[in-house]
């Protein structure tokens, strides 16, 4: 499992990460959900090794990342943001060498890389440079040196980014089959359905801090089953927050000139009068749209804002 | 241990799939090799300077100095032509010539009377020896016109007088000059015990002008593939794979170390190449070749670990490049690697053998001529073996440190 603990990450005035706290177990994918710059990545850098933490405490299974660093890499599998592999070599070749890396020897690492080969369906160009690859091509194989050894955690850092939807879904596949076979899976990601179709649990972050954590059911919940109504048009702010207080049930979640965003149960019966009110104090209505709850509607409610991409 | 062969196979095989890269290395030496074979003829080349005379006296006197530099051995460094005297002083001020004469009119008539006289050479200061051969070469002659006049001078007389001599004075005149000959026949003739020196050891080929550069050339080769070998660190840190490393068990003292066996790989094979190119242009016997390689490969592999630290502590890989040019190319210009230290003004050189390349390429040419000292030379090796650990040692905590962020 991955157990981490009041983690704080600081670079000189900037603090990436700020007292992150969350465990991932074994057979579960747990995750990590936000905009960039959120502190994921470097989340994911401090379990991985990649980065010291500057405060807090980061365990793999039991093993304490700084003080057994070396031990607690054994057991980590990592599949970075950025395709990290060699292109003048073959997807062959790259496996040996990560698998070796790993402490794997043969005939098990043999194995193994024909394994992983066909898990990702590269064994038709396994000997040809990576080089040759097509993007999708060099995304699976970057996770596939990830789980050459097969092993009991594994760091997915936005790993399906900049990938055509087929390669995707057989991406995401993979993982659900490395957390079927018990590995304990921390997935990063800035798109929502992907989070809500893939993950157990999940955290979401922004400016380093977790705002929320649980399952899908659980933070669905905390939107208390609210659509999300997002105006777009010319609006007076405080006259448009006075209007709509006659109407039951609502929450204005963001009033500006140009947007107003509202949070409002079974908001396509009360769509009426949310119009006639924003009419009767001057507002101009240029555009609308409902969002059933969500990840995103959530994480719009939590931070007042859109997740950005 | 393991983990260093696997990152030396990965290695080897990568460039496996770019042999050009070896190709291109080796390519350097070959072709300086081909290029100076060309330009010289792989032959005993002797350079050849003009000097310029201006001989107002005209007379037997003068014709037998100017002529002194038609003979051999000055005939084949020097080409001498006859000017005016206000176009040889133009031309050596415009440095067309290593050195300009001028006779003035009276030279015979004062060496016939035992009289001083002045003779008046210009030299060129763009040119170091020929110049300096014309210069000691008119002061032996003016010497030897010196024990001239004092074993002979009485009879030289006759031939001061305003016509050509009469057949009676040339008769008294060569009359003499035969019995003062006897005379000191018993100084300047061979003496009667004879010295017969006879060489033993195997006739060494005297070095040409190629053989001179070549080792040079093998060494700036040497500095080229460190600089840029050790510039390829960065690939690692583009493609992400050394960040990758970092979240493996692996060690980057293994991964450094796999590195290193391959640069010593390539270093051999170029160092093999320069070297056997070296003995095609004349230079070494083989017995000396083996060693000659061997020290290449050292040196050219400390390199490498000196400039690694230098490239890990640039901002970015252009960065890394610069410095290392900088770095590089006035150690070649100095320390030997371009010019031959027998080209530099003694100073420079003295300079230039100091640097640890010049240092290097002095260990190496004295290897290829069979006088290096081995206690020297192991010496000189534990040395380079030390600054080559150090500098591994370095550049494997920076790269853990901050070549990662």
């Amino acid at each position: 499992m991955i157990d981490v603990d009041h983690l704080r990450k600081t670079f000189g005035d900037l603090t990436a990460v700020d007292g992150v706290t969350f465990a991932a177990q074994p057979g579960e994918i747990f995750g990590l959900l936000g905009p960039n710059g959120a502190g994921k990545t470097t989340t994911i850098g401090c379990i991985s090794g990649l980065l010291t933490p500057t405060s807090g405490r980061v365990r793999v299974m039991g093993r304490d990342v700084v003080n057994e660093g070396q031990a607690a890499r054994r057991l980590l599998g990592v599949a970075p943001q950025e395709i990290a592999l060699y292109e003048d070599l073959s997807a062959l070749e790259n496996l040996q060498y990560w698998g070796g890396v790993q402490g794997m020897r043969n005939p098990l690492l043999r194995d193994r890389v024909r394994k992983v080969l066909e898990l990702t369906g590269l064994q038709d160009r396994a000997r040809e440079p990576v080089k040759r690859f097509s993007g999708g091509m060099k995304r699976r194989l970057n996770f596939a040196c990830g789980i050459v050894h097969a092993p009991r955690v594994l760091l997915l850092d936005e790993p399906t980014a900049g990938v055509d939807p087929q390669s995707r879904v057989h991406l995401l596949d993979l993982v659900r089959e490395q957390a079927r076979a018990g590995a304990c899976v921390l997935y990063t990601t800035h798109y929502m359905e992907e989070a809500e179709a893939l993950c157990d649990r999940l955290a979401i972050m922004d400016h380093g801090r977790v705002i929320a954590a649980g399952t899908l059911a659980e933070l669905r919940s905390l939107l208390g089953e609210r659509d999300l109504l997002r105006l777009t048009g010319v609006f007076p702010p405080a006259a448009a927050r006075a209007a709509l207080t006659g109407i039951d049930q609502i929450e204005v979640v963001q009033a500006e000139e140009g947007l107003l965003m509202l949070s409002l149960a079974e908001a396509a019966r009360k769509l009426p009068s949310v119009f006639s009110a924003l009419a009767s104090c001057g507002a101009d209505v240029r555009g609308a749209t409902l969002t059933q709850p969500s990840l995103e509607s959530l994480f719009i409610k939590l931070t007042g804002k859109e997740l950005r991409e | 241990m393991r983990l260093v062969w696997i990152s030396a196979l990965k290695d080897l095989k990568a460039l496996r799939r770019d042999p050009f890269s070896i190709l291109f290395w080796m390519g350097i030496p070959l072709c300086m090799g081909l290029l100076i074979h060309l330009v010289f003829g792989g032959s005993e080349v002797t350079p050849q300077g003009k000097l310029l005379i201006a001989d107002q006296d005209n007379t037997i006197a003068s014709k037998l100095l100017t002529g002194a530099f038609s003979q051999p051995p000055l005939s084949k460094m020097l080409v001498t032509e006859t000017v005016d005297p206000a176009a040889g002083l133009d031309r050596i001020g415009h440095g067309e010539a290593s050195a300009y004469l001028l006779i003035p009119r009276g030279l015979q008539a004062a060496f016939l009377r035992n009289q001083p006289f002045r003779l008046q050479l210009y030299t060129n200061p763009e040119q170091r020896i020929l110049p300096n051969i014309v210069e000691q070469s008119l002061s032996m002659m003016v010497d030897a016109s010196f024990y001239l006049q004092k074993s002979a001078g009485g009879l030289w007389r006759g031939l001061d007088v305003p016509t050509a001599p009469d057949a009676q004075s040339l008769s008294r005149m060569s009359l003499g000059l035969f019995q003062r000959a006897e005379a000191l026949g018993k100084y300047i003739y061979p003496p009667l015990i004879r010295f017969e020196v006879e060489t033993i050891q195997e006739k060494r080929q005297n070095p040409n002008v190629a053989a001179l550069f070549f080792p040079a050339m093998v060494f700036m080769t040497m500095l080229l593939m460190a600089n840029g070998l050790s510039g390829e660190i960065w690939r690692e840190r583009l493609l992400g794979t050394a960040r990758r490393l970092a979240t493996t068990p692996g060690s980057f003292a293994a991964f450094l170390g796999g590195r290193v066996i391959v640069v010593v790989l390539v270093y051999s094979l170029v160092a093999s190449v320069g070297v056997a190119a070296t003995r095609w242009l004349g230079g070494p016997q083989e017995g000396h070749l083996p060693a000659a390689a061997a020290w290449a490969t050292l040196t050219g592999t400390v390199f490498y670990l000196l400039l690694l630290p230098l490239s890990l502590h640039a901002s970015s890989e252009r960065g890394a490049d610069v410095m290392g040019n900088l770095l590089v190319f006035p150690l070649s210009l100095i320390g030997g690697c371009f010019f031959p230290f027998e080209m530099m003004p003694h100073w420079m050189a003295a300079i230039g053998r100091l640097t640890p390349n010049g240092w290097a390429v002095t260990q190496f040419r004295a290897i290829l001529s069979g006088s290096a000292e081995p206690a020297k030379l192991a010496v000189g090796s534990a040395c380079l073996m030390a600054a080559g650990a150090a500098a591994f040692l370095l550049s494997v905590r920076r790269l853990r440190g901050v070549f990662l962020a």
